[in-house]
């Protein structure tokens, strides 16, 4: 059996508790979520912490709940939970999704959606969703809490913004308005949803009164050291009309944006068309859903 | 009641389903230490020191094992692995030192502690590198190694050379109007059972000897690889054999045994168990043998096959293992199921500095199959025959003389080609629901031998009770071995099922058997103890016919029920035995089996080496659906079909089928080793994929019987043909839905879109090749 | 050194346990419960399965700390004084069980599914089941268990 080499324990029960932890123990600590990373890592030698801070016993950043002006989903909220709540899947399709097709069932009642962004895998699934729908993170630490947009999150791999003394507390989802359609699908080595992002795609479609598309956000997973998001791309359907072919070409310009490289599970020229392919199919998904949506 | 033929529940199903099975983590024994093992992290280097004096003073450390410590070798055919290396690492991941501990993480990490010097050495790290005249040897004294007597090359890499031939090769492709010869490689597998390599070893001082609680397919086999590595006798080395976890072939050799055993020699008395973890498991046990395969085919226009030559190189690893009769065996089915008038193969396998290679379900045969049955599509895509026509044509039938001249009874090639087709609908077009997808429809077929000659014996034991306890040293691996073994003593005692028991194998006491391998323990075992079977009864009667004054020969026995022809139940067995009182009693009978001397086995003279005691010929018939945008080939429907001979549990023969059919899938599209620099790149789960429940296909298992003259009820084997169809199936069914033929394995969506697209680009210049 | 306390198997359990303890070594090694097991260690295999308040984990990725004041329920708790339950019949009378060593977590799976949501649809039973790898492949016998267990009506 892989065992986990001896660490010290904190199960702090509020932030405030946790942060300050976090500075003592002087940058070497680890923080543990949900522990489907971490413990990974720690197992397989990848990192040896000295201690552990468990973020589990902190009050109150487990929950879902309807804010003002969106929704707030605490960081330490598991993704099966995130798969099963009504309130995300109504206006918040592509999160949805990417909760639906994260690994299998018995770790997403493990991983939490702050452990997935804080590992700032630029394979994350959670990532792509949460910079479609302009989420802001929410971020506490020393100097107290901080907002930052989720594009701004990352900053490489493994690498986020988040100093060391900060630790991710929830995050916000600004309710869309207008006629809205998000998606996001994914390719794994198995053919299915469930392994690591060969590519992931998220895209976001707000369509205007006479059906052009007011604005569109295509991010995509696996394609660059971080979510990447395709802005040429974006750019070209903003003021679109809707069709085959404008979406194919935004999703061939998406492509070009692409920054893939070659590592073992997946060489880069086959990731990037698969970036075009998934690009163009998650486009009509979004813009589907989107064009559902009652006109006003 | 009669339980042959019957879907009894397995046995050990109530056991396994309430977490009550004991594997070989499981057991917990009395001063139990724990062992794990440093492993080198270069392919080809001089071992030059290793100092362990830091790691014998770490927290729990009782004991430390490293070559110099426990020189010894071993190996099935050619001994040349160290338990531990000696003076040489020869492979990534290759155990240097071992550690005993109270606790494993205290084991662990000891091994931090452990200083080791090498010197790099050139690595050989494909198999051309190893033929290469200035190659460097992995085994410069390869020719003074103990070793069985197949041909080897001295001062070079290559240790197997078979050579076979039958018939006029020159004269067999003069007389074709057309010749193919095309290339094909079959990759590395990890079994990847669920149960990775485990063992428990405890060494006796009194007489020198260890105990061992192992995971393995052939305690006899490997007791005596043990023995003869350390110069012990059979009464020395007792191997236990509870339920394995999985083998698929790859519990053969010993993995973990060697480190528990060193280790166990350090800390007399006390058990040491070494438990591999999945990495362990995946880059530095076994794995299957990747195989560059040649096939130059002779074939007249109306598709009679007129003679075959193949050529093999073997990717051995770097220690011969339990590959050497692959290599000697396994070209064998590069001829398929077919009539072939002149056949002759050319096989090698070489010494690489990667993970050592051993049997895989099939043992070659999936390797071969991959190269036969994709050459047939070829063959008949380019004559414009159907390829399910093609096979039809040149299939085996009963009376057919085999590659050697053997006369093959107990087969029909075509039945279950013609089932599979007819179950998958072929020649129907199915159209696939979206523009980006396409839809195809393929089929293979292959042939399956068992060792021969082996042999099982078998001794059964009737308590005063009644309870009948078969001693048969044939671990249940997962197969079913032991339902199927007790349904058929049931049967051939007359006692009711549950009145059997196969208790786990004990070396100590178990009579000899061959390793539950081969497809051959219900042929094999099932004959011993059909023999031994009817011996208890015959006694059974007679004692019966004793204490009651019947003429014995009046007598039936039937699930313990003992009639009078003509008359009714007169005893039962339990009260019959009990007539014995204190006095005691046990009914006790024996046999063995051998399939050496049987007058099926003759052949044309000098090639009866080849003879076999009996074939299993397995078909599959696929369709998958290929996402042409994305590379992604989706298998939607699997017909299986399997020759057993008699199912002995239609249930336990299905679950085979179907999981061969699983296993073929994974294999097939999501398993592959991926190498760097002699190094595993993706040596754990995170990367090495399984199939999962979601990959499942529609899987139709068709079970075919047919009449074998010896073996015992009717039934001959079915565990590995199950998987062999599989990948070459895939592939013809991915060049009827495309036109792209993919020749080395495995079939992934990169390697699928680089061929389309590669495909487009030639369509662009205007060469005529069709995506329709 | 830290105090856990829970529930397994509706018998609770108090120890002092290291912190790098996970709830699988816990259930194996001090409780003996070897049912569940180690495959691959990564959360990968699924072989590590049990039920934590009703939900599906994998306990090799799971601290036992994190398991204080919670529920743990393990294959040995399924059976009634020895009669195995609903599922597990169904698993033997399908034969749904090869090597044995997945099924531990496969029926505690099933369980959890069909407690959840009595009637799945087959794409419901895959989706469940596809956190637990089988390497002799009983999958579609797997599938035959589950849909004969949910007829029986029992989870309703």
């Amino acid at each position: 059996m892989k065992r986990l080499r001896p660490f010290a324990l904190y199960q702090p029960t509020s932030v405030r508790e946790a942060v300050e932890l976090l500075v003592a123990e002087g940058g070497e600590a680890r923080v543990l979520a949900g522990g489907t990373d971490l413990l990974v890592d720690m197992k397989l030698g990848r990192v040896r912490p000295p201690a552990v801070i468990n973020l589990k016993r902190i009050k109150g950043l487990d929950r879902i709940d309807r804010v003002e002006g969106g929704i707030r989903i605490g960081s330490l909220v598991p993704i099966s939970a995130i798969e099963s709540s009504a309130l995300v899947q109504r206006k918040h399709n592509a999160l949805w999704q990417a909760s639906r097709v994260l690994a299998t069932q018995p770790v997403r009642n493990l991983a939490t959606i702050g452990g997935n962004l804080g590992r700032a895998s630029p394979a994350s699934d959670m990532a792509p969703p949460l910079i479609i729908h302009g989420s802001l993170i929410e971020i506490e630490g020393v100097k107290g809490s901080r907002l930052v947009p989720a594009e701004a999150f990352h900053r490489g791999p493994g690498a986020s913004c988040l100093t060391p003394d900060e630790i991710i507390t929830s995050v916000l989802l600004p309710e869309p308005t207008g006629r809205t359609g998000s998606a996001y699908r994914k390719l794994g080595k198995r053919g299915g949803g469930w392994d690591i992002a060969l590519v992931g795609v998220g895209v976001g479609i707000r369509l205007d009164k006479t059906g052009e598309i007011a604005d569109a956000r295509i991010v995509l997973a696996s394609v660059g050291p971080t979510p990447l998001r395709a802005l040429t791309a974006e750019a070209g359907l903003r003021g679109a009309v809707p069709t085959e072919e404008s979406l194919a070409e935004a999703a061939q310009t998406a492509a070009a944006e692409t920054r893939p490289i070659t590592d073992l599970r997946a060489t880069a020229s086959y990731r990037r068309s698969l970036a075009r392919v998934l690009t163009l199919r998650t486009l009509r998904d979004a813009l589907y859903l989107a064009q559902r949506e009652a006109p006003f | 009641m009669s339980y042959v033929g019957e879907r009894v529940a397995r046995i050990d199903a109530a056991e396994k389903v309430t977490g009550g099975a004991v594997f070989g983590s499981d057991i917990t024994l009395p001063g139990m230490l724990h062992g794990a093992v440093l492993r080198s992290p270069y392919p080809h280097a001089r071992l030059v020191g290793v100092d362990t004096s830091r790691a014998e003073q770490a927290p729990g450390v009782r004991g430390v094992s490293a070559g110099r410590d426990f020189p010894f070798t071993f190996g099935a055919s050619i001994k040349d692995q160290p338990f531990l290396a000696i003076d040489r690492v020869r492979f990534v991941g290759e155990p240097v030192a071992a550690v005993a501990a109270d606790s494993e993480l205290q084991a662990q990490e000891a091994l931090d502690l452990i200083t080791v010097h090498y010197e790099e050495l050139p690595a050989v790290l494909d198999p051309w590198q190893a033929l290469a005249q200035d190659a460097p040897l992995l085994h410069p004294d390869l020719h003074t190694y103990e070793r069985g007597r197949h041909e080897i090359v001295p001062h070079s890499n290559i240790n197997t050379v078979a050579r076979y031939v039958h018939g006029d090769m020159e004269e067999g492709f003069r007389s074709a109007d057309l010749l193919f010869e095309d290339e094909f490689f079959a990759h590395a597998l990890s079994h990847a059972a669920m149960e990775t390599h485990t063992a428990t070893a405890q060494y006796r001082p009194a007489d020198h000897g260890y105990t061992l609680w192992v995971s393995t397919d052939r305690p006899f086999q490997m007791r005596s690889e043990l023995a003869t590595a350390l110069g012990l006798s059979s009464d020395q080395v007792r191997l236990i054999v509870g339920y394995v976890g999985g083998s698929f072939g790859g519990k053969n050799t010993l993995v973990a045994e060697a480190a528990a055993v060193a280790l166990a020699r350090k800390v007399p008395g006390r058990p040491v168990r070494v438990e591999l973890s999945r990495e362990e498991d995946l880059v530095a046990s076994q794995i299957r043998m990747p195989a560059f395969i040649k096939l130059k085919t002779g074939v007249r226009r109306d598709g009679t096959l007129t003679a075959r030559r193949a050529e093999f190189l073997w990717d051995g690893g770097a220690y011969a293992s339990n590959a050497v009769g692959i290599a000697i065996r396994g070209p064998k089915a590069a001829f398929g199921p077919y009539r072939i008038p002149n056949v002759e193969y050319y096989s090698r396998m070489v010494y690489t500095n990667k993970e050592p290679t051993g049997s895989y379900r099939g043992y070659g045969t999936t390797q071969a199959a991959w190269a036969c049955e994709s050459q047939m599509d070829i063959i008949a895509h380019r004559l414009a025959i159907d390829p399910l026509h093609l096979r039809l044509r040149n299939g085996l039938q009963e009376g057919d003389p085999w590659i050697n001249g053997q006369i093959m009874h107990g087969i029909n090639a075509r039945e279950t080609i013609e089932l599979v087709a007819s179950e998958i609908e072929w020649g129907t077009i199915d159209r696939a629901p979206a523009p980006h997808l396409r839809r195809g429809k393929g089929i293979a077929t292959m042939i399956k031998e068992t060792a021969t000659p082996t042999s099982s014996n078998v001794v059964i034991k009737v308590e005063q009770d009644g309870k009948v306890v078969v001693l048969c040293a044939a671990p249940e691996i997962g197969a079913g071995q032991a339902t199927v073994l007790s349904q058929m003593a049931a049967d051939a005692i007359g006692v009711p099922l549950a009145a059997v028991s196969l208790p786990a194998t004990d070396t100590a006491t178990a009579p000899y058997n061959g390793p539950v391998a081969s497809s051959r323990t219900t042929y094999h075992v099932g004959n011993a103890i059909q023999l031994a079977g009817l011996e208890i009864r015959r006694r059974a009667l007679a004692l019966a016919g004793r204490v009651l004054g019947i003429d014995a020969d009046l007598l039936d026995m039937n699930d313990g029920v003992i009639t009078e022809r003509g008359v009714g139940p007169r005893a039962n067995l339990r009260d019959l035995l009990g007539t014995f009182g204190s006095e005691g009693y046990s009914l006790v009978a024996e046999a063995r089996y051998s399939s050496a001397d049987s007058p099926l086995l003759k052949a044309d003279p000098g090639c009866e080496w080849v003879s076999t005691i009996f074939w299993m010929i397995a078909s599959q018939a696929v369709e998958v659906e290929v996402d042409v945008e994305t590379g992604t080939v989706r298998v939607l429907k699997v017909a299986a079909a399997a020759d057993v001979g008699r199912a002995i549990n239609p249930t336990a023969c299905e679950q085979q089928i179907e999981g061969g059919v699983v296993m073929g899938v994974s294999n097939t599209l999501f398993e592959e080793l991926t190498m760097e620099d002699g190094r595993i790149q993706n040596g754990s789960f995170t990367d090495y994929k399984l199939a999962t429940i979601q990959d499942l296909p529609e899987i139709v298992p068709i079970i075919v019987e047919s009449d074998h003259p010896e073996a015992p009820f009717g039934a001959k084997g079915i565990g590995e043909p199950a998987a062999a169809a599989t990948a070459p199936a895939i592939a013809n069914a991915l060049f009827d839905a495309i036109g792209i033929r993919i020749k080395d394995l495995p079939i992934t969506s990169v390697k699928v879109l680089d061929a389309i697209e590669a495909k487009r680009v030639d369509e662009a210049h205007g060469d005529d090749l069709a995506l329709d | 050194m830290i105090r856990v306390a829970l529930t397994v198997n509706k018998v609770r359990h108090e120890a002092e346990v290291e912190p790098n303890l996970t709830l699988l070594e816990f259930l194996r090694e001090a409780l003996y419960l070897t049912g569940a097991k180690e495959s691959c260690g990564v959360g990968e295999c699924g072989t590590c399965l049990v039920l934590v308040d009703g939900h599906p984990v994998n306990s090799c990725l799971m601290l036992v700390a994190d398991a204080n004041g919670r529920e743990v329920e393990t294959i040995e708790g399924l059976a009634n004084e020895g009669e195995p339950n609903t599922v597990q019949a169904a698993f033997i009378e399908t034969g749904a069980i090869q090597c044995g060593y997945c099924t531990p977590a496969m029926v505690l799976a099933a369980e959890a599914l069909l407690r959840a949501n009595p009637n799945p649809d087959p794409s419901q039973v895959r989706e469940a089941l596809a956190g637990v790898l089988c390497r002799c492949g009983s999958y579609p016998k797997v599938l035959d268990a589950v849909r004969t267990a949910a007829a029986k009506g029992v989870h309703q």
